[in-house]
């Protein structure tokens, strides 16, 4: 049975077109994927991303079990702090990727995707054996509000937010007497908050984030804008860009990965084999030449030979281009600049070879 | 009489529509409504003639790619450049302004049998 957050009828209400998505029943769309995405550049939108998985790990030994099963360094996160993770497999390919928060010592919450919470579970319960660790997954009692764009630091201090964080932090606090975590992220480029709360809070929280937010543009956005704000931001989508028989190497993803952890995790073999020695593939950012669109799983070919296969493409509305996220065989000769073809209804379409991000992420925020 | 009056629509959400004598086909504005954003239309060749069910066209909304098919059997004799130029108009107005192609119909009127009127497909869609 497909699964509904507590906002369903809301975004019915506000004329959303809702699909099953990883059996959810999320909106996808209020108004136009691309009025939608531009707002969320320009002033500010709110996501219902109550979908995603939160999943608490509690106990003596949770930063050992944590550093166990993601290659980043758990040690090294003070309280407060979030980090961009993954979950390998023992092989190095993805299960899932993840944002791990330190709330206090001995408590971590993970943000997992929707799609994979119970897969997530499963390998963190595998993993668990000889660990003095509780894994509760709190997803079900649990709902996550993304609120982001340049002015949504504008409506958090309309709201008596005060802390003004770093991005990538977490802070336990209030907004409008909800008690809330509040963090410093989000799936955009942009700087944005991600409110979580607990479901009897969230439809309250909605209404007012619409009503207040207002004098700055607010908008709703449904999941097609966020999957073109990700994708011009050139953050991975799991089951896109991500699955089990990819590695964070071969995903681009070698920046999150600390060369000088000590400990053993789930993969290092791999992993490490693979910064010593490259990868078989690689990730690259396309441009379309022409009006034509590359979508997940169209062929990219280079001197006529198939190299490999597009994971995410469409447009983007702040180019005014079409964009996309490719695998290809990790040869020198494919490098910024560089012209490929992807093949599109049979026919050869000229793409060429651009840097990760396409759009300027502006996320970062770090306190003075 | 409204132009919804006067087209016949397929199941696969196409319109055909009889103008002096040849036919005009497009999408239907539910059609339209139903894949957002368009941003990109392939449009075939004049000239080319193409069986009833036949993929002739290509929109892409910002979600996906769409496939269009022949409502009935024909010819193309005229494409609308101004949406291959300006897709959006799709979104704008469907009928008017944002139809697809003009064809001589070459096949006989047994293939108009499953085509709806308009108050019927709406009904089909409810």
């Amino acid at each position: 049975m497909v699964k509904k957050t507590y906002l369903a009828e809301k975004h019915v209400a506000l004329g959303a077109k809702m699909v099953d998505f990883a059996g959810w029943y999320m909106p996808v769309q209020y108004t136009s994927i691309i009025e939608e995405h531009k707002n969320v550049r320009n002033n500010i939108g709110l996501f219902d991303v109550s979908h995603m998985g939160e999943v608490f790990v509690v106990g003596d030994d949770a930063e050992e079990f944590l550093n166990k099963i993601v290659p980043q360094n758990i040690s090294k996160l003070t309280d407060g702090k979030a980090v961009y993770c993954q979950l390998p497999n023992l092989k190095g390919g993805l299960i899932d990727d993840l944002i791990i928060y330190k709330l206090k010592t001995n408590t971590y919450l993970v943000i997992c995707n929707a799609s994979r919470v119970d897969e997530d579970i499963n390998w963190m319960s595998i993993n668990q054996r000889g660990y003095n660790v509780s894994i509760d997954n709190q997803s079900h009692n649990l709902s996550l509000l993304a609120v982001q764009g340049p002015k949504a630091i504008d409506l958090m201090h309309k709201l008596g937010y005060t802390d003004d964080q770093d991005s990538f932090t977490i802070v336990e606090g209030k907004l409008l007497n909800i008690p809330m975590y509040i963090s410093r992220t989000g799936y955009t480029g942009e700087d944005g908050f991600e409110l979580l709360v607990i479901n009897e809070y969230v439809e309250h929280l909605w209404d007012k984030l619409l009503e207040e937010g207002k004098e700055f543009g607010i908008m709703p956005i449904g999941l097609g804008a966020r999957d073109t704000l990700r994708l011009e931001a050139a953050l991975p989508l799991y089951g896109n860009d991500l699955d089990e028989d990819t590695t964070p190497i071969e995903a681009g993803l070698s920046w999150s990965i600390p060369k000088d952890k000590v400990e053993d995790y789930n993969g290092k073999k791999y992993i490490t084999e693979q910064i010593e020695n490259g990868a078989p593939k690689k990730l690259i950012g396309l441009k379309m030449l022409d009006k034509s669109i590359a979508r997940h799983e169209y062929e990219v070919y280079y001197n006529n030979e198939k190299v490999g296969t597009v994971t995410s493409g469409g447009v983007s509305p702040i180019l005014n281009c079409n964009i996309a996220m490719a695998y290809v065989k990790n040869i020198k000769e494919i490098c910024a600049g560089t012209i490929v073809q992807v093949m599109i209804r049979e026919k050869l379409h000229d793409a060429e070879v651009v840097k990760r991000p396409f759009v300027q992420k502006r996320n970062k925020v770090v306190r003075r | 009489m409204s132009i919804t009056e006067k087209i016949l629509c397929s199941k696969s959400h196409e319109y055909l529509l009889e103008e002096d004598g040849h036919y005009v086909i497009g999408l239907t504005d539910y059609a339209v409504e139903q894949l957002g954003d368009i941003v990109f239309v392939e449009l075939p060749e004049v000239g080319s003639e193409y069986a009833k069910g036949e993929t002739f066209a290509t929109i892409e909304s910002v979600k996906a790619a769409s496939e269009i098919y022949m409502p009935v059997s024909g010819k193309i004799i005229e494409v609308n450049d101004t949406i291959a130029d300006a897709p959006e108009t799709l979104n704008e107005d469907c009928y008017e302004k944002g139809w697809l192609v003009k064809i001589e119909k070459t096949g006989d009127e047994s293939e108009l049998a499953d085509l709806l009127e308009y108050e019927d497909y709406k009904e089909e869609l409810e």
